[in-house]
């Protein structure tokens, strides 16, 4: 059956992305989203994390909430806002990613030396690079493992330090064009967060892994969400800070700059035309390529979608940008990917031929390259 | 077809070679050679500076008499450029001492100074001219040229002249017999600039 | 009628050209990179003047500079000026020669009045181009020499005050909190500043669209607006907003269609 593949009439996402949704003149939910935010009224969310800073706040200097960070500009700007705007005592939790790269170390320790205090956890080596490994072969999630301990480890480090608020930076879901599901709620819990996150694949990921029988349970510790006996009634408020006020990532990134001392890369990034996000890790080049050739979009379309909602840039430009810079191949760090997957050339381009898409793609020169051209419907 | 440049020193060179190359010139000199100058068949005077600074530039050389003989005793078709087609004139405010070439009549003023008309005038300005021009040929009248200067020609003459508006009108550029000027930049204005170029190029000598 | 400008401004820093975002610098490529993407022969019919600025902070290496002008400037018909460094006579000398109609003065109107007094008097006033680096602290506009790193005591009434007697072509404002933020011109100062101002304005900063080239040329004080948006204005991005600014019925200058038969 012909199906019709379109983009978005005022930023350039993909009918092909997941759960994206468009109204009659063809917008995005991303885009009407952004729309509403021009009118809503933030005086109500304002007020619930008022409520919230306040009915958590410390009153013996101890912390009060956490905040997942990278280093990078968005967990930098929540931790900000938390302390210097809301008078929280927040403890930073970085989740150590699998390949982590220097300007990200650097800007880690910039965010830590600019005042705030923090946990490094590193779940364990072997766990990660197995979860890693799996999810990059069976689902096309080359930093499965992470994702999954991003959420479980910090969740795990509030129950155990009793902080029960952890504030995440954006809801991507809402923000880029995903479910809309959680658009009105100030907080999700740990359901949503594994079929949404997760695409339902968590369960199946651990029980595959276990089969292979190579990780006992202790060295999961870090990628098990806490269980309902943990939590022994206690409730982690799971918030998202842009539903409380107008997410901007370019704001972020100027506060973090302005503030935590954030650093840009002297170049842009593989696959698109920035250069001051997602500096902390090697394998988030091989993610979006993965995205990329599994729908259709890359990098360099989701930053200029983020440009033209924040009226920096139009579609017609973005164009340009998109046909320039979102076909990239991850040469840059393919040393590092091969070593760390215990993969060869071949077995890693294998598994990329796996997930690549060809009713949009078709290989010429050893290359996938697109059947389609960025904004121009077409149908498969 | 032999091209000269006078060299005196002054003026965008660069801009002007590469136009006339675009053009498809054959041969173009930038020189200050009196056997170079008289046997090109046409002249390019060039200049960007100060009327003052000019004219002692042309007498340190002894160009003044070359000049002078390049365009009255040899009529070769000659153009001057911005300041170049100031010191065409007989004398500027700008430096009350010096002389201009008089090839033609004409004395230079500042533009006064307002809110709306600031000095230097600069960008690009409408110049209309009449049917019969031998540089606007094949261009409608109103089109756009660059102009940067502070100071600009008036002459009561029957010259055929080219106006331009900038709080006062003004000649922007006059054609008499094998003599042209522009005040603005024909190597600086685009397919405009291109086309007067050309119509320069292909000019009858006299 | 004179025309309103749009210009477009190159950063050049070490042989690279540059997105500038707060005056912080992302390599994006050299002049093979602008050649391919920028083919400036074709896109120049949209503008009304190139800037090329030598950025680079550590070695200005002005050799390799002014060989970048050279070859930009022979592909263009429009005026084009280089700056960045001239500290000298020979480095404005050096510029001329290699094609540059105009230069531009940032630290040296500051650290060297002198000197732009004896290129104005050589080369005209309206060959120099005066280049303000500002930023804006607690409602005061703070002027920043040496590529944007050094505060001057002198706020930006007074330091307009101070280059007026310099006898310069032009002005050029540059809002180091907007640059390269795609945010649109800071068009806060024009207010105060536009009966001070006695050349010619320039406004620089914040440009990332057509709509903000717009706003900032509606302004009546404005006499053109610059953006070094290398990224927004990739590709047909020029000539595109060109055309819609003249459909729109912007002040700007049309060129017939030129060919040589």
């Amino acid at each position: 059956m012909a199906k019709k593949i379109y983009w978005c009439k005022n930023c350039l996402n993909m009918s092909t992305r997941n759960r994206i949704s468009f109204d009659e003149r063809g917008w995005c939910n991303a885009c009407q989203w952004m729309e509403e935010k021009k009118t809503l009224d933030w005086t109500p969310r304002l007020e619930e994390l008022k409520a919230l800073t306040n009915k958590y706040r410390s009153k013996d200097g101890g912390f009060d909430c956490i905040v997942p960070v990278s280093g990078g500009k968005d967990g930098s700007y929540v931790a900000y806002m938390l302390k210097h705007k809301f008078g929280m005592n927040p403890l930073a939790v970085t989740v150590r990613p699998a390949l982590s790269l220097a300007l990200g170390d650097q800007n880690l320790k910039n965010f830590i030396d600019s005042g705030y205090d923090h946990i490094h956890l590193s779940p364990n080596t072997k766990a990660m690079q197995k979860l890693n490994k799996f999810g990059f072969i069976e689902k096309g999630f080359p930093y499965y493992g992470w994702l999954i301990a991003i959420k479980a480890a910090v969740l795990k480090t509030a129950l155990k330090f009793d902080i029960p608020l952890v504030f995440y930076g954006e809801d991507g879901e809402v923000e880029y064009g995903g479910s809309t599901e959680s658009k009105n709620r100030s907080h999700v819990d740990v359901e949503y967060v594994k079929r949404i996150y997760f695409e339902g694949g968590y369960e199946k990921v651990f029980k595959k892994v276990f089969e292979e029988g190579e990780i006992s349970d202790s060295e999961l510790y870090f990628f098990n969400f806490p269980t309902d006996e943990e939590l022994n009634g206690k409730e982690i408020i799971h918030a998202h800070w842009s539903y409380f006020e107008n997410w901007d990532s370019y704001r972020n990134y100027v506060i973090a700059k302005e503030h935590c001392n954030l650093l840009e890369k002297e170049e842009g990034n593989t696959g698109t035309f920035t250069n001051f996000s997602q500096n902390d890790q090697a394998l988030y080049n091989l993610h979006v390529y993965l995205m990329y050739l599994k729908y259709g979009f890359g990098r360099a379309t989701q930053d200029a979608g983020i440009e033209i909602r924040r009226g920096a840039m139009d579609r017609e430009q973005a164009l340009n940008l998109v046909r320039m810079y979102d076909n990239s191949y991850p040469e840059e760090y393919i040393e590092l990917y091969l070593n760390y997957y215990d993969m060869t050339l071949a077995e890693f381009n294998n598994v990329l031929d796996k997930y690549a898409n060809t009713d949009l793609f078709e290989k010429v020169d050893g290359k996938w390259e697109p059947k389609f051209s960025p904004g121009e419907e077409f149908t498969i | 077809m032999k091209i000269a440049i006078v060299d005196y020193g002054m003026g965008n060179i660069k801009s002007l070679e590469s136009i006339l190359k675009h053009l498809g010139a054959p041969e173009v000199n930038y020189t200050k050679n009196p056997e170079s100058l008289f046997s090109s068949d046409k002249v390019i005077l060039p200049g960007v500076g100060s009327f003052g600074e000019a004219i002692d530039n042309i007498e340190k050389r002894g160009l003044r008499a070359i000049i002078e003989e390049l365009a009255i005793e040899r009529k070769k078709t000659f153009l001057g450029i911005c300041l170049g087609m100031q010191i065409m004139a007989n004398s500027s405010e700008e430096a009350p001492d010096k002389k201009g070439l008089g090839l033609i009549q004409g004395n230079l003023t500042r533009f006064p100074h307002s809110k709306l008309t600031k000095v230097p005038h600069v960008g690009f300005n409408q110049v209309e001219f009449g049917n019969d021009s031998t540089l606007f040929k094949g261009l409608s009248s109103g089109c756009d040229f660059y102009f940067t200067h502070s100071f600009k020609l008036t002459n009561n003459s029957n010259i055929q002249k080219g106006i331009c508006r900038y709080g006062e009108e003004f000649i922007a550029a006059f054609e008499q017999e094998n003599l042209f000027g522009t005040q603005f930049h024909p190597e600086l204005s685009q397919q405009n600039g291109l086309a007067l170029m050309d119509n320069f190029l292909r000019a009858k000598q006299c | 009628m004179l025309r309103k400008r749009v210009i477009f401004t190159l950063i050049y820093n070490d042989g690279n050209f540059i997105q500038s975002r707060n005056f912080r610098h992302q390599k994006v490529g050299n002049i093979k990179w602008l050649e391919n993407n920028y083919k400036f022969q074709k896109i120049s019919y949209s503008l009304d003047e190139l800037i090329i600025i030598n950025a680079s902070k550590e070695n200005k290496n002005t050799q390799d500079f002014s060989n970048c002008v050279s070859k930009l400037v022979e592909k263009v018909f429009i005026p084009v000026c280089a700056g960045g460094g001239i500290t000298s006579m020979k480095d404005a000398e050096v510029l001329f020669n290699k094609g540059a109609d105009k230069i531009i003065l940032n630290t040296a109107l500051y650290s060297n009045p002198e000197l732009v007094k004896s290129l104005s008097l050589k080369y005209g006033a309206q060959s120099i181009i005066a280049s303000i680096d500002y930023k804006k602290i607690n409602n005061k506009y703070c002027v920043y020499i040496n590529n944007g790193e050094d505060n001057i005591e002198l706020p930006l009434d007074e330091y307009i005050n101070h280059i007026n007697k310099l006898n310069v072509g032009e002005i050029y404002l540059n809002s180091i909190d907007k640059d390269g933020t795609g945010f649109g011109y800071d068009l806060s100062p024009l207010s105060f500043i536009q009966n001070k101002i006695t050349t010619p304005l320039i406004i620089a900063g914040g440009a990332g669209n057509s709509s903000h080239l717009i706003e900032g040329l509606s302004h009546e004080s404005v006499s053109a607006v610059a953006t070094a948006n290398l990224f927004n204005f990739v590709g047909d991005g020029l000539p595109k907003a060109r055309r819609e600014m003249i459909a729109l019925g912007v002040n700007l200058a049309k060129w017939e269609e030129y060919s040589k038969e």
